[in-house]
């Protein structure tokens, strides 16, 4: 069958930001889905938004109402959110209370009830909330089957999209008729971690249309549902082709080690233990970007925006100016409770509205520090899914990491990330002639040619600076107590490696 | 406490129209029930009958301190109104003072719906069951819009 033979399926808004991602486009019209999770895990409020998103005078939603949440403080509750329009109700919404059939009559009752309504006011969406209290007493397994066919079969005949909300038990997958008719089943989950509340979804099922795998996380605020696709909203967008181009550090010495700079789309880490300037670096990794015409971001996760602005303006970078010519994003993200999916979401829309080339995270340990507990374990993944998402668009990452200082190893970061990074440069703090110098080395350089030169270096009112030849008289110097060599001094013009990539 | 001067003003407009269709259909009930049966059907549906049943009788009980008439009513487990005996008067657009019983019954009710679900989705939901007329502020006793 070729595809002008197939049917179409509408995909109808979902209403929820995020969540047309996750089921690849928007929900199928006329489906028969389930909302199923815990007290208080959104399922009431997606549906409102659905609702909301697609009801309309000439196909309004009927959303029935049973045992549980009075409708009168569903109402109250859900008019908190910014997605509820008081005048969509009752001409395009109307709210039916089921409960007396439900208490009174048997299940066959209750379908004669929705089948009058529907047929009375042929809506186009449908909720049952809550379908688990509908089919509250005991009723034999046939019974039951038999309902749940004949509701789904009426109401997608009637051309409705529906949703049965239902608090349900996972282990309850396997025997419930109901998962069985489902086109669509979404799964919401809120757990506690230590002090941190983590809400995740699944669509564990969606017949007709590829939706993305996994679970993802959302959160609940004053604009209802807000879901975090694991995609980053990025499936519909082509990965770039490799760059070429260099970006400048606005370093010259730098640039130089770094072969021209560093590779457009590149994820650069920036490794060094405390004061040894990976915030400087950053920071004029963004200006220079900016002074070139590249808008930026900057992730901040241990210091408010204006005490960055500030520490910028000392070393005579002025970040004040292209923050409000909209060239320069800093974003302070709230701490202790993000995922990195929304930290991604907040990136991206910055991302966007400026149209950012670099992007500046400082310091992969604060942003650890800024996610719940649950997503710590994952860090890494989702490290690696948020960088390859943004390099693929074309922005270039810049990342500090703070490592430990030892006097014995070399380590590149305690995260054991740089295996997602392209660059990677790292400062040191070295004894030299009874002072604590610092020098920095080009580690790796993924698809390039870089300097193998350490070279010592300072941070002074203008930032970074570069000192004189590479360190030619110290053996020993990455181990932080070289011993001054007897070789006379053999500095040259820094030289490039031939691109073997080191061990990292 | 009495009834707030807004939902007594939309209350009088009610049984202001209801009177004036009572009259064009020489209907036997009452102004009063008629508002009342129209909101027992309008909140019925989505509150369902023990949901109406509940705030119809805070309203009768928020309303008899205002008017002791009100003691012999009850509201009936399907929520409709029972034994409003001498308070349920035809309602007389011409003397309001009279009517003040029957209003405030409805301005309770119709303040604990205000009260819940805030003044936008209370009037959604007048709208739906009144005409545009029935707001229209021709004979209200502070002379506010709705």
């Amino acid at each position: 069958m070729n595809t002008q033979d197939k049917v179409k399926i509408n995909k109808l808004p979902t209403g929820v930001p995020g969540l047309d991602e996750i089921v690849g486009g928007g929900l199928p019209e006329f489906s028969f889905n389930i909302i199923a999770g815990a007290p208080g895990s959104g399922k009431t409020t997606l549906a409102h938004q659905f609702v909301f998103a697609n009801a309309t005078p000439e196909r309004p939603a009927l959303y029935f109402t049973v045992l549980g949440e009075s409708a009168i403080k569903m109402l109250r509750y859900q008019q908190q959110y910014t997605f509820f329009d008081p005048a969509m109700l009752p001409g395009s919404i109307r709210f039916i209370n089921l409960s007396q059939v439900v208490l009174e009559k048997d299940l066959g009752a209750v379908l004669e009830e929705i089948t009058k309504e529907v047929e009375k006011d042929n809506p186009a969406v449908v909720v049952v909330d809550s379908f688990r209290t509908m089919v509250r007493k005991p009723q034999s397994d046939m019974d039951l089957q038999s309902f749940i066919q004949r509701l789904a079969l009426f109401l997608a005949s009637w051309q409705a999209t529906t949703f049965l909300i239902g608090e349900y038990a996972e282990d309850e997958l396997r025997d419930n008729p109901i998962f069985t008719v489902a086109d669509g089943l979404f799964w919401l989950r809120q757990t506690a971690e230590r002090n941190s509340i983590v809400r995740k979804l699944q669509v564990i099922k969606l017949r007709g249309q590829d939706s993305v795998p996994g679970l993802h996380t959302f959160r609940i605020t004053e604009a209802g549902v807000q879901a975090f696709a694991r995609t980053f909203g990025l499936t519909a967008r082509k990965r770039n082709p490799p760059s070429d181009r260099r970006l400048s550090f606005g370093i010259a010495e730098l640039d130089k080690m770094l072969g021209g700079g560093v590779r457009e789309g590149d994820s650069v880490l920036v490794a060094g233990s405390s004061g040894t300037g990976k915030s400087v670096l950053a920071t004029q990794f963004i200006a220079e970007g900016i002074r070139q015409g590249e808008p930026g971001i900057v992730a901040v996760f241990e210091e408010r925006p204006q005490a960055y602005a500030e520490r910028a303006s000392s070393l005579g970078l002025d970040l004040e100016t292209p923050q409000k010519d909209g060239k320069l994003t800093i974003l302070y993200l709230r701490p202790l409770d993000l995922s990195v999916d929304e930290t991604m979401h907040s990136i991206l829309d910055a991302v966007q509205k400026i149209g950012a080339k670099r992007l500046v995270i400082d310091s992969l340990a604060g942003f650890e520090m800024a996610l719940s507990p649950g997503f710590r374990a994952d860090f890494r993944e989702s490290l690696y899914r948020m960088i390859f998402a943004l390099t693929g668009i074309g922005v270039t990452i810049l990342s500090t990491v703070e490592v430990d200082e030892s006097f014995t190893e070399f380590t590149f970061s305690t995260y054991s990330v740089s295996f997602l990074t392209d660059d990677i440069i790292r400062l040191r703090y070295v004894s030299i002639d009874g002072q604590l110098r610092k020098i920095m080395v080009v580690i790796k350089m993924r698809g390039g040619n870089h300097a193998k030169d350490i070279r010592e270096y300072e941070i002074t009112s203008k930032g970074v600076v570069i000192l004189g030849k590479r360190l030619a008289n110290y053996q020993g110097l990455i181990s932080g107590i070289p011993v001054h060599s007897d070789r006379p001094d053999q500095t040259q013009e820094p030289s490039l490696d031939t691109g073997i990539e080191h061990t990292t | 406490m009495t009834a707030a001067p807004g939902m007594r003003d939309l209350a009088h407009r009610l049984l202001v129209y209801e009177a004036d269709a009572g009259k064009a259909s020489e209907q036997l009930e009452s102004a009063t029930l008629r508002v009342y049966e129209k909101l027992r059907h309008c909140l019925g549906e989505f509150v369902g009958v023990a949901g109406f049943q509940s705030l119809a009788s805070r309203a009768l009980t928020l309303s008899r301190p205002e008017v002791p008439s009100l003691s012999a009513a009850r509201v009936a487990a399907d929520g409709s109104l029972e034994g409003l005996g001498d308070i349920e008067t035809q309602f007389d657009m011409g003397k309001p003072s009279a009517a003040d019983g029957e209003i405030i019954l409805i301005a309770r009710l119709l303040g604990l719906l205000r009260l819940f679900l805030g003044e936008a989705l209370t009037l959604s939901l007048l709208r739906s069951t009144w005409p545009g007329e029935a707001f229209e502020d021709r004979n209200s006793l502070h002379g506010r819009k709705v």
